[in-house]
């Protein structure tokens, strides 16, 4: 493959240029109830091309070789017309050139597990669910891909690497009368078929959620003190204060940038977020990113001050910041934008009782329901949750969905707990879908957290 | 394409090639300025087999192989996905003009221009972070079966999305146009963003509470995908809708009339057949509040004794690949017919109440039961028919079956917005939370 990628390289015309070539395989399956609505196995495959020239960069994406040349001519052309249009010349940060083959080592390879198995598997915990009679239906998936990435670019950089992430998940959806609930169950991996094993407590689990929200009561719109679970905490790290760690996202919006200068106090002392997609064994876990730098952990957030951003190498010159591995693609089709790997707050000495004591009156909310940011504000859902009086769990409630200014948030944990979990399944959209987005928290807990209710 | 078929057709009972080949590029402009111009030339085929009532399914970029690519068709099968239904014979469909070749005048260097036009007015005129996206899209999408259908279309497109986002802040306020012909955006239209911005420049507070929001278009699909929910055939087979058994009945305000047109040629995406083959219609879902139909795709409609209204689409929530999809139940055409007001006389209209032009978090939240709970972004506070200002950390929340009873008002046009074209809407007594 590399000596095929070296020769449209080759052409390029240009102070820099790179080309990633990808073979996507998937593999999924999909239960609506107890019908069978998807099955299959798929190869696709396509063509990134990169070109820094005249001090524009640009990119062109295409699947078929024979429009290599077209493609070229186009990113070529395109920078040359922002070289000529802007004033300051975009340019890149120096990277070692790194030539590696790096073959993830997998306990239980999904490829070699036939179909036969994974969709038995699928229908047996799907039945966990289906089993109930308030439970009214369940959308259940599995899926795994794999992406064998090929690099390249005009400095000799070459690289290979594989990515295969398996998951199960979906929803399970609760009905009485015409009121219906859903909650949201899901696993997985990046380092093998043995992630999505052994759920049946999961499963078990969260069926008994759905069947429990017909009777909680809609939580009642207000400002209310909080403790979040690991799950949710994962994603208040991600969606408020991890897309802001992004340069490509701070660098847009010049006012945020002001704010967020390495350096700045912006939260409370117990508050420290790491992103860290070396760990092994992670959802998030990569090794180089699709500029062909090899990713390091990063102190976003240390003690409350802000320490590190996440880096192309394009806005690490602009920055004057060191590269971090981060400019991630979701497959062949898009160019590498920044991402986070695993992102996580890092956990302090607190349980969760003495969180519990010291939140006193207020709620316990868990689990997220999609989320969303918008500049420093930010909205996501919470599955379930209960009301807490005097430090004890009291009534479950519904319908909760949280909203907050990052800034604020960022000052009102005021406490942390020592029970870090990451999560298994990902999907974070951000243009791109990237499904290995892993994040994770121990429990926290936030003071006047703005509720939406219904 | 046609080999194929034919090689389909006899090892199979029915078989189905969907072929699409977008090209596409977008220019970026970020503060103001040209920073990215990005492009895709990307093409795809998408094989659908029926053997013994099975279904058989597989997708390709790159066609090299045919007998390997029909073979994972076949592998397919053996997983037992039923196909109780027949892919469509159609033929003598309308010709819709989807397609203009002056969409070839527009170029890298004009979209750049066009922008660079619209950020010299907002620079000019505002304090606000101004982001703007130019793109223009071509595609070719041919659809043909074993039963002798074989459609084409092709669909050209340009637009601008266009944000002011408030500094700081990041929540804006953003618009977005699309034509199938180059144009440029009015000094009107650019004056009147310029105005709505400036106006709601200043962050004011408010106690929370029941008050009038006004939905604009760019947040009409919050309601859109609830009331998407309740009315797909899937929903209506799977028994998670919560109008099932409401055909006939007055369910939101008479003053709603909600309908699918895929036929509209002033969309830039109109459709004579759907990605199943099977025509498409005018077909109202909600009339004068009442509900009339619900939509289907060749599946759903077999399963529920229904026939297909040509709503089988490649598509998710999220958008994504449509070689890689399956068809489902879709509203490709949403549309609420418009009322009588225009948008300033809607704003009068407003006594106390929140200019809802952007949501964020539309995805959570109890879809099926048509609950939302969105924080605005941004939401502008109007008072006695005066935008006063903007508030922050607030959330607007309700059911879509409750809140479609509550009209107080519907603008008369309609706009090119996400998922559809619709015109703003005034709702009264919508709960409102703040800190």
């Amino acid at each position: 493959m590399l000596p095929k990628l070296k020769q449209i390289l080759h052409k390029a015309d240009a102070d820099y240029a790179d080309i990633r070539y990808e073979i996507k395989k998937e593999t999924f399956i999909t239960l609506d109830g107890k019908e069978l609505s998807n099955i299959g196995s798929t190869i696709t495959d396509g063509y990134v091309i990169r070109v820094l020239k005249n001090g524009g960069f640009t990119s062109v994406s295409f699947t078929k070789q024979g429009d290599a040349e077209k493609a070229l001519k186009t990113a070529q052309e395109n920078a040359i017309l922002i070289g000529n249009t802007i004033e300051k010349p975009f340019k890149l940060a120096e990277t070692p050139i790194i030539k590696d083959t790096f073959i993830p080592s997998l306990k239980e390879d999904p490829r070699n597990i036939s179909i036969e198995e994974k969709l038995e598997l699928l229908r047996h915990y799907n039945n966990i669910p289906l089993s109930h009679d308030k439970i009214a239906m369940t959308n259940m998936r599995y899926f795994e891909m794999s992406r064998e990435k090929y690099f390249l670019s005009s400095e000799g950089a070459e690289i290979h690497e594989d990515l295969i992430t398996t998951g199960i998940g979906g929803s399970i959806i609760s009905k009485d009368g015409n009121l219906t609930q859903n909650v949201r169950v899901g696993a997985g991996g990046s380092d093998g078929f043995y992630t999505v094993r052994d759920l049946d407590d999961k499963f078990g689990q969260r069926t008994q959620i759905a069947i429990d929200l017909l009777k909680a009561k809609p939580v009642k719109a207000g400002a209310y003190n909080c403790i979040l679970n690991q799950g949710l905490a994962g994603v208040f790290a991600h969606e408020a204060f991890g897309h802001f760690s992004e340069a490509d996202i701070v660098e847009s919006l010049p006012a945020m940038r002001e704010k967020m200068q390495i350096g700045n106090k912006l939260g409370n002392d117990v508050l420290s977020i790491i992103d860290n997609a070396t760990m092994p064994n992670q959802l998030g876990f990569y090794k180089y990113d699709d500029e062909g730098v090899a990713v390091r952990e990063v102190k976003l957030l240390t003690n409350g001050v802000l320490t590190g951003r996440l880096h192309s190498r394009r806005t690490a010159h602009e920055f004057g910041e060191p590269i971090s591995g981060h400019c991630v693609a979701e497959d062949y089709r898009y160019a590498p934008i920044i991402r986070m790997g695993t992102i996580y707050i890092e956990p302090r000495e607190k349980t969760l009782e003495q969180l519990m004591t010291e939140l006193g009156d207020g709620l316990y909310i868990l689990d997220p329901k999609g989320g969303q940011t918008s500049g420093e504000n930010f909205t996501f859902g919470a599955q379930y949750g209960y009301v807490v009086k005097n430090g004890k769990k009291d009534r479950m409630i519904r319908d909760i969905n949280i909203s907050g200014n990052l800034y604020q948030t960022l000052q009102d944990i005021t406490a942390v707990g020592n029970d870090l979990k990451l999560s298994k399944t990902g999907g974070c959209g951000k243009g791109q879908t990237n499904i290995r987005s892993c994040h994770g928290a121990p429990h926290i807990l936030v003071k006047n957290v703005v509720l939406g209710g219904i | 394409m046609e080999k194929l078929l034919d090689m389909a057709r006899k090892v199979c009972d029915q078989a189905e090639i969907y072929y699409c080949d977008p090209t596409s590029s977008e220019v970026m402009f970020q503060k103001g300025e040209l920073h990215d111009i990005e492009s895709q030339f990307q093409s795809g085929m998408a094989l659908r087999i029926i053997k013994d009532g099975k279904l058989g399914f597989s997708y390709t970029k790159n066609l090299i192989d045919r007998e390997e690519f029909l073979q994972n068709a076949l592998e397919s099968l053996k997983g037992g996905v039923q196909a109780p239904y027949d892919f469509p014979h159609t033929s003598e469909l309308p010709n819709l003009k989807t397609y203009n070749e002056h969409i070839n005048d527009v170029t890298s260097s004009s979209m750049v221009e066009n922008c660079q036009r619209i950020a010299d007015v907002f620079l000019k005129n505002t304090d606000a972070e101004i982001e703007i996206v130019a793109y223009k899209e071509v595609l070719n999408l041919r659809i043909i079966n074993s039963q002798g259908t074989d459609l084409h279309s092709k669909i050209g497109s340009t637009g601008y999305w266009l944000c002011l986002v408030y500094p700081g802040g990041g929540a804006g306020i953003s618009r977005v146009y699309e034509e199938k012909i180059p144009f440029s955006i009015s000094r009107n239209i650019l004056d009147n963003l310029v105005n709505m911005y400036n106006d709601s420049s200043k962050v004011v507070t408010i106690p929370g509470g029941k008050m009038q929001v006004l939905f604009m278009p760019g947040s009409m699909y919050t309601l859109l995908w609830r009331l998407h929910s309740g009315a797909s055939a899937k929903s209506i087979y799977e028994d998670i809708s919560p109008i099932k058994n409401d055909i006939g009945k007055q369910i939101v305000s008479e003053a709603i009339t909600f309908y699918d047109d895929p036929l509209d040629t002033e969309s830039t995406s109109a459709r004579c057949f759907d990605d199943e083959g099977v025509p498409t219609k005018k077909m109202d879902i909600i009339e004068k509040g009442v509900l009339k139909n619900f939509f289907y795709d060749l599946n759903y409609a077999k399963k529920l004794g229904a026939q297909s209204t040509g709503n089988g689409y490649r598509a998710s929530m999220w958008g994504g690949d449509t070689i890689t999809m399956k068809p489902v139940p879709r509203l490709a055409h949403p549309r609420i017919a418009p009322g009588q007001k225009s948008f300033e006389e809607l704003i009068a209209m407003m006594d106390k109440g929140i200019i809802l032009d952007g949501v964020m978090g539309a995805h959570s939240g109890n879809i099926p039961n048509g609950d939302y709970s969105v924080g605005v972004s941004p939401g502008l506070y109007v008072e006695k028919g005066d935008i006063v200002g903007r508030v922050k950390d607030i959330m607007v929340a309700g059911n879509v079956y409750d809140t479609l009873k509550k009209v107080i008002a519907i603008e008369n046009k309609l706009h090119t917005c996400w998922g559809g074209r619709m015109p703003a809407i005034l709702f009264d007594s919508i709960s409102v939370s703040s800190k």
